[in-house]
């Protein structure tokens, strides 16, 4: 069985990069747009393990993050916030959030996929 | 897909964020103060800095970090974005725009400008509000003398410079030596569970390292009624001999290190004992299982029924889940895969499915992207529907003389149907104008700062749909046109002053549809044509005669004219050697008119109508000389039989036919192409009442009329070479090729008595 | 085998015991209390600290009571992780008879 994971990025460029990187590494895949529909596919999804930008329209990493610790069923699944920023506000309130890692753009494949192994089993 | 193709979705995605970036700074500067504006202003250059980090494309990255930068002072409240910050904003933008298309096509960027942006910016993110200087003042020259060093504004750890280290090639040099030794002493808080992370995978990856040697303390740990399960008990001291430094050591914990208290220590030597009290259990270091994939079905016992359902529960679960992200994945990959002539069936049907789940899943954009080229293709096929349809109609009716079969009903069935398709073929190419005119915001900034003028932009209509072929080929003359404007249109600010108007003057870009065209309207407040220059000036160049009767609408269109420039010095601006004649030609190549208006001292007005798309046309059908020819019913007014008491001649081979107590001049169609050589007899025939873009009525002479119809336009450039008063060609239900009369072109023409004929017709039928 | 007594009872544990299974099986094992207890651990996957801990602080609590408290198959996963993280379970396991 592969390790299924959730993507939530606004970014095509991006959603398509991780998509590649991920399928190339074995993982399936599931990929949203915003914080709105991550929550809504959560369930289908059934993800291992979530990626997520902070930056996003309708509800943003933070509120995504808050989210997803909310939902009985899934608030155990890592999460790793894929992001450029860099200053530890944003990763402070990403943390205070439930974020579990981050991952820091311009992200290259290997750095991905070790954040994604260290935070599952 | 490969990373080509996703640098080439990174750049589409970069237009639409420059588009939304440039929209959303133009609504600021308008006084919207929607942070949700300013959010999409801001994610906009976030998102080009985040796709053109990945694709290493530094110069992108590091100017999109320092108008992050300035951007997130506005998002924050901490800079208030008035009409100098957004100056400075705009301008950016444009030099992102540029940016991105160096990157993209290799061209290069005005990097004096950058440079001079990004000290702008930075001064912005560092609380020095820019004095608003008077009236638009030109560019400020980049000083030369000192070169601003540009590298270093940016430390994100993105594009820090790499840590070199040296560890790697001491390793084995040292190998006899002795391996240092870690004390590791790690306590969780409940938080770090709660977070998704676990104790395991951090000793997991901590055991990876070296050799590790563990001690479990759970002396916190309570019986179980006192136990809450979600509490952090155990802490954990590690002996850990590696290699790899204290670094990797404390990279593992990176995620950890704000809900764990951790102290790592060096004990030096190899043998170093580490707290004799502490039974250290070995761990062996095949790991591997924790990395495996879970073995085959679960055996299950009775008891445990419920267990058991809620696996098989799961399991369907995600089985149902694979499924459905299988669909979706797939559909992404077919909606955004190039388009393959054998993609077929399939993959549309795998498109259709993903617009349909795409849809469910995001009800606010339910679009899907298709390669043009598709989009083309299905357009190309309908248009030989459409010819297809007409022949076989045709050929049904030379058929069946008395015409009451049922195949004719069938037919026209068809012909309606066919109809439908085209509409709505047509209807996925059409766009909105907003991209072309978001662009000439731009123009409009950048005249405005090289000429010394102040120039408001108000675009309306910008959501008017077009054709996309018409769309692409708008832009060229559109900017002329606009550079046209704010140069010789506007004045000066002081002179502005002086007549009284405001300082700054206003330019004016309508779209709306009319009668199944589009027009496009251009007007300025500026101080509008001088009739008196432009009409010595025609005169000077012989353009009409001294003596000319013109109408001032008549002398406002001679600006129209080839070699025609009323400025008394040709600026830079407007492009030397390009006149108005080069904006009217490109219009009438898209099936267009434009004309103008003016009042002095009020300003002009550009109105340009064009077709709604390049493929198709209505038109009458009609024969001259022999030669069929079509005429574009849209500038039909009316058609008429003339009759001899309402033909009056004057002049050596003028006539004019009274329309209800007008005249109106006759053209021959066929004298003027040069299809006979002496006028026919205008009773004969039929008079087509003809009205071209400010142009007035005339009425055409064809020898008859053979009907209405629909025709799919054929370039004659793209298949032959361009013939004057010929608009293009298009095939006819029979086969044979008909040529697309351009009425505009013959009105011109017909006005022979004071303009140079413009046109040398070879017969070209 | 395990012995297996009347009195005996069996707690198979699932195959992921992570953050939401520890509050589970913590109500389970408080439900079992006062019966010899054999922990099935053959189907577990994926076990974290937090069930581990619950697992322990059974372990301590029957151990009090002076019942028996055995774990008769264990997955190697399972025995795997709570040998990384230094828990030592051999005394917990089901003797061969």
């Amino acid at each position: 069985m592969k390790k299924r994971v959730l993507t939530v990025d606004d970014s095509r460029t991006i959603r398509n990069m991780l998509l590649v990187t991920l399928n190339n590494a074995g993982f399936e895949t599931i990929q949203a747009e915003d914080g709105v529909e991550g929550l809504e596919v959560l369930e289908e999804a059934n993800p291992d393990v979530i990626v997520t930008d902070i930056n996003m329209p309708r509800l943003d990493g933070f509120g995504f993050i808050e989210g997803v610790r909310k939902n009985d069923r899934y608030r155990a699944v890592p999460i790793l916030v894929l992001t450029t920023e860099s200053d530890a506000e944003k990763k402070n309130r990403a943390r205070q959030a439930g974020a579990t890692g981050w991952i820091v753009k311009p992200f290259d494949p290997t750095k991905l996929i070790d954040a994604i192994e260290r935070v599952t089993a | 897909m490969d990373m080509n193709e996703i640098k080439e979705i990174f750049f589409q995605e970069c237009e639409e964020q420059l588009a939304e970036l440039e929209s959303g700074l133009l609504k600021l500067n308008d006084g919207d103060r929607d942070p949700e504006t300013v959010n999409a202003v801001f994610r906009a250059v976030h998102s080009i800095k985040g796709g053109a980090g990945a694709f290493g494309l530094d110069d992108l990255v590091s100017f999109a970090h320092v108008f992050e930068t300035t951007l997130d002072c506005v998002r924050s409240n901490r800079l208030d974005p008035g009409p100098e910050v957004l100056k400075v904003m705009l301008k950016s933008a444009d030099v992102l725009a540029d940016l991105t298309n160096a990157a993209r096509d290799g061209g290069s960027v005005d990097e004096a400008r950058s440079r001079q942006l990004i000290k702008e910016l930075e001064a912005l993110a560092n609380g020095e509000v820019p004095q608003a200087s008077a009236v638009a003042e030109p560019v400020a020259p980049v000083s030369k003398a000192a070169p601003v060093a540009v590298a270093p504004v940016v430390n994100d750890e993105g594009f820090q410079p790499v840590a070199f280290s040296f560890d790697d090639f001491e390793t084995d040099e040292p190998a006899s030596m002795e391996m240092p030794t870690y004390e590791i002493v790690f306590k969780p808080k409940s938080d770090l569970y709660a977070k998704g992370n676990d104790a395991t995978l951090l000793l997991r990856d901590l055991s990876r390292l070296g050799e590790m040697s563990i001690h479990c303390d759970m002396d916190t740990l309570p019986s179980l009624d006192r136990l809450s399960p979600e509490t952090a008990y155990f802490s954990w001291k590690v002996s850990l001999k590696t290699d790899k430094g204290e670094d990797a050591i404390r990279t593992v914990f990176e995620f950890a290190e704000w809900d764990c208290d951790l102290d790592v220590s060096l004990v030096s030597g190899e043998t170093a004992p580490v707290g004799e009290e502490l039974p250290m259990q070995p761990v062996p270091f095949d790991l591997s299982i924790l990395d495996d994939e879970p073995v085959g079905p679960i055996g299950v016992i009775e008891e445990e029924e419920q267990l058991a359902a809620q696996q098989e529960i799961r399991n369907a679960a995600v089985a149902a889940a694979g499924t459905a992200s299988n669909v979706l994945q797939m559909a992404q990959s077919a909606a955004r895969a190039p388009a393959e002539k054998s993609a077929g069936a399939a993959a549309s049907a795998a498109a259709q499915s993903a617009a349909a789940q795409q849809a469910a899943a995001s009800a606010a954009t339910p679009t899907i992207r298709v390669d043009l080229d598709r989009v083309d293709r299905l357009i190309n096929l309908v248009g030989e529907l459409v010819i297809n349809q007409a022949m076989l109609s045709q050929s049904v009716v030379e058929n069946d003389a008395n015409g009451t079969s049922s195949i004719n009903m069938g037919l026209e069935e068809l012909q309606q149907l066919t109809r439908e398709i085209q509409d709505s073929v047509m209807a996925i190419r059409a766009q909105p104008v907003k991209p072309v005119f978001q662009r000439m915001s731009r123009i409009v900034r950048e005249i405005a700062d090289m000429t010394g003028k102040s120039v408001r932009l108000i675009t309306e209509g910008e959501n008017t749909e077009v054709d996309k072929t018409v769309i692409d080929k708008l832009a060229e003359p559109l900017t002329h046109m606009i550079r046209n404007a704010v140069d010789h249109g506007l004045e000066t600010p002081e002179k502005r002053l002086a007549a009284g108007k405001s300082a700054e003057g206003t330019v004016r870009l309508t779209a709306k549809h009319r009668s199944g065209r589009i027009v496009i309207e251009l007007a300025d407040d500026g101080a509008g044509i001088n009739r008196e220059k432009v009409r010595q000036k025609a005169i000077d160049n012989d353009l009409i005669a001294a003596d000319a009767n013109l109408s001032d609408e008549e002398i406002d269109n001679l600006i129209f004219h080839a070699g025609f420039s009323t400025a008394d010095k040709i600026s830079d601006i407007s492009g030397r050697g390009v006149g108005m004649d080069v904006v009217k030609r490109s219009i009438q190549a898209l099936g267009g008119r434009i004309n103008i208006s003016s009042k002095p001292g009020h300003g002009s007005v550009f109105t340009m109508s064009l077709p709604l798309t390049l493929a198709v046309l209505d038109g009458m059908v009609v024969t001259v000389a022999n030669q069929t020819l079509v005429v574009p019913l849209t500038a039909i007014v009316e058609t008429l039989q003339p009759e001899a008491a309402a033909i009056h001649s004057f002049g050596s081979n003028q006539r004019l036919i009274s329309i209800r107590n007008s005249f109106c001049p006759l053209v021959d169609v066929g004298r003027i192409l040069n299809f006979r050589a002496s006028q026919a007899n205008p009773v004969e025939g039929v008079a087509l009442l003809v009205e071209s873009e400010g142009g007035g009525q005339r009425a055409l002479m064809v020898d008859a009329i053979q009907g209405q119809r629909q025709v799919v336009i054929k370039s004659l450039e793209a298949n032959y070479t361009h013939v004057p008063g010929i608009a293009a060609a298009t095939i006819l239900g029979d086969g044979r090729v008909a040529l697309i009369l351009d009425v505009d072109t013959i009105v011109a023409a017909s006005r022979g008595q004071s303009l140079k004929p413009e046109m040398s017709l070879a017969a070209a039928g | 085998m395990a012995s297996k007594k009347t009195a005996r009872k069996t707690l198979s544990l699932a195959p992921v015991l992570d953050l939401n299974e520890a509050t589970t099986l913590h109500e389970k094992l408080l439900g079992l209390k006062g019966s010899d207890l054999t922990i099935d651990a053959s189907a577990v996957e994926r076990v974290g600290t937090l069930c581990v801990q619950v697992l322990m602080a059974g372990a301590k609590t029957w151990e009090e009571e002076h019942l028996s408290f055995t774990f008769s198959k264990v997955s190697d996963a399972f025995e795997k992780t709570t040998q990384l993280i230094g828990v030592d379970i051999d005394h917990l396991m089901a003797k061969e008879i």
